[in-house]
């Protein structure tokens, strides 16, 4: 009897484990089926022509990439400092890493079209830059920013302490301690969480869609005011919305595999540094 | 290894370069160390016996403010280098800690290499030129007696060497720092015997221009090794310092009675 209801709850747990398994599957192999039919070379490198019915997402992908590099140097020093700050220069378990470990947390569940509001309100009105990819790239960088601080606070809040009493041991500062112990150890905990961070923003439209991003008619940015740029996930969206023409059609499943590709690229970086910290996790 | 006969050189000969008053720890609300007073001479091996959980290892980080990175300990009391408070307000903290090293139980070796291991605290003291480097490397490792096992590959990770190599490893960093007091938190317990017995010759050479305060739980060695023991024992919860003698005098005959059973116990 015991056997059975064993039995059964396993068969429960896997099937649940598939159930949420097939969501992902049907959309990726939907995605690779009818997107690979429209990816070619001319795709990659061509612009948008005949609003988006012809022509391909060459300035889309590069819109996107500015995006996200932007957004990996604005989040990056921004991360290593609120992690040193929770991780090093807070009294640990004290009111202040509690509250600031809080807020971390807060804005990670801040919805996203939030941000697109904040950066409509502050980047596009009031320091009157219109719709710009460095808005575009701080919002983003913002929004990611807690991902990135949270992996590399982890990290270091996993580094041995012998280590660090060693190089105190030995008459270093507490600043090149820093420098040359916390950081050089947990920054596999920064580029694992820069690289799901920046996996994740290469795909939001609500951040950049009222400050960064326009349908047509950018190529490359060349200053800061009124220098918009094209995306891939703004492009789907504008196609899906407002496209009556069948021919889109194609080329909406084309730029989306652009664009899972690129997820997918950037997750698949991360993951060299994370099998890193299982296996030195596993030998303590 | 021949041991000069007891307490040579005579206490008082040698100026004394570290002094503990009153020096007490809580952590919370616990006691852990109360009211130590040591005073500990220039070129000697002043040895910490005592029971397990005593508070030796405790003692010894109080004595370079390594009691600092533990934010729920509190030290009170004071500690004397040279004469002068480390506690007071105004004192660079991190200079103290290079002129009194540390040597931990355990070796910790950085993830680096060799001659990296070497320079780490060095090279943050003061700016090294290529060829300082390289002396001071080989100096280091030449005094802590690792020079010629390692010098044909210096730039392989430190990680590969063994143990025993790890702790001179550890000791000859240490040593290119250049401190006149070293505290070692009992070096050889996760070393086998031609490792310990590396170290403890290294120690004996040592003091002939350092001091060295050395936590150990192994009467042999302290017998081998110290001029003077200071025994810590628990009284009322709370470890004090039992008794000072020089090695011999305690360990043939302890006037006090905890310090006695203890080492009936712990003898080998």
């Amino acid at each position: 009897m015991r056997r059975t209801a064993d039995k059964l709850f396993t068969c429960l747990a896997v099937g649940a484990a598939l159930l949420a398994a097939l969501p992902l599957v049907l959309i990726v192999s939907a995605i690779v089926w009818r997107g690979l039919p429209a990816v070619d070379w001319r795709f990659l490198t061509g612009q948008v022509m005949q609003v988006g019915a012809a022509g391909g997402v060459f300035y889309n992908l590069i819109g996107t990439l500015i995006l996200v590099l932007t957004a990996l140097l604005v989040s990056a020093p921004l991360a290593v400092g609120a992690a040193l700050t929770l991780g090093v220069y807070l009294k640990p378990g004290g009111r202040a890493q509690r509250w600031f470990g809080l807020l971390v947390y807060t804005l990670n569940g801040v919805p996203s079209i939030l941000f697109g509001l904040f950066g409509l309100i502050v980047f596009v009105k009031f320091f009157g830059w219109g719709k710009s990819w460095l808005a575009g790239g701080i919002l983003l960088g913002l929004m990611i920013l807690p991902t990135v601080t949270v992996a590399l606070w982890e990290r270091i809040q996993s580094l041995p302490r012998r280590y660090i009493e060693a190089a105190a041991g030995l008459g270093l500062t507490p600043t090149q301690i820093v420098w040359s112990v916390i950081l050089p150890q947990s920054v596999n905990g920064l580029v694992t969480g820069s690289l799901l961070g920046l996996a994740r923003a290469a795909g939001e439209t609500a951040p950049i869609m009222f400050t960064a991003t326009i349908f047509a008619g950018a190529t490359w940015p060349t200053g800061i005011k009124e220098s918009p740029v094209l995306s891939l996930p703004y492009h789907i969206f504008i196609l899906a919305q407002d496209s009556f023409d069948p021919a889109a059609g194609a080329k909406i499943w084309g730029a989306a595999l652009v664009l899972l590709a690129l997820v997918f690229l950037l997750s698949l970086l991360a993951l060299p540094a994370r099998l890193k910290i299982h296996e030195e996790a596993h030998h303590g | 290894m021949d041991k000069p006969s007891c307490c040579s050189p005579a206490p008082d000969a040698a100026p004394v370069v570290l002094e503990t008053k009153r020096l007490s720890v809580r952590a919370g609300e616990r006691l852990l160390l109360r009211e130590v007073n040591l005073r500990i001479s220039a070129r000697q091996v002043f040895g910490i016996i005592g029971p397990s959980g005593a508070g030796k290892s405790t003692l010894l980080k109080c004595l370079n403010r390594l009691t600092d990175l533990a934010p729920n300990l509190k030290v009170t009391g004071d500690v004397l280098y040279q004469g002068n408070s480390i506690y007071t307000g105004n004192v660079d903290v991190d200079h103290v800690r290079a002129r009194i090293g540390m040597l931990f139980q355990q070796p910790v070796v950085f993830p680096q290499s060799i001659v990296q291991n070497v320079l780490f605290g060095a090279r943050h003291l003061r700016p090294l030129s290529r060829r300082e480097k390289h002396e001071l490397a080989e100096r280091a490792l030449g005094e802590a007696a690792l020079w010629h096992e390692v010098k044909d590959r210096l730039n392989e990770p430190a990680l590969r060497l063994s143990v025993g190599q790890q702790q001179r490893l550890c000791l000859a960093r240490a040593l290119a720092v250049d401190p006149e007091i070293i505290l070692m938190d009992e070096p050889t317990s996760a070393l086998d015997p031609k490792s310990t017995d590396a170290i403890e010759e290294l120690i004996h050479r040592l003091k002939e221009l350092r001091t060295i305060v050395l936590v150990t739980h192994n009467i042999a060695q302290a017998r081998r090794v110290t001029d003077w023991l200071a025994c810590v024992c628990v009284r009322d919860g709370g470890g004090i310092v039992a008794e000072t003698a020089c090695c011999d005098t305690m360990l043939t005959s302890p006037q006090c009675r905890e310090v006695a059973e203890y080492l009936e116990h712990a003898a080998p």
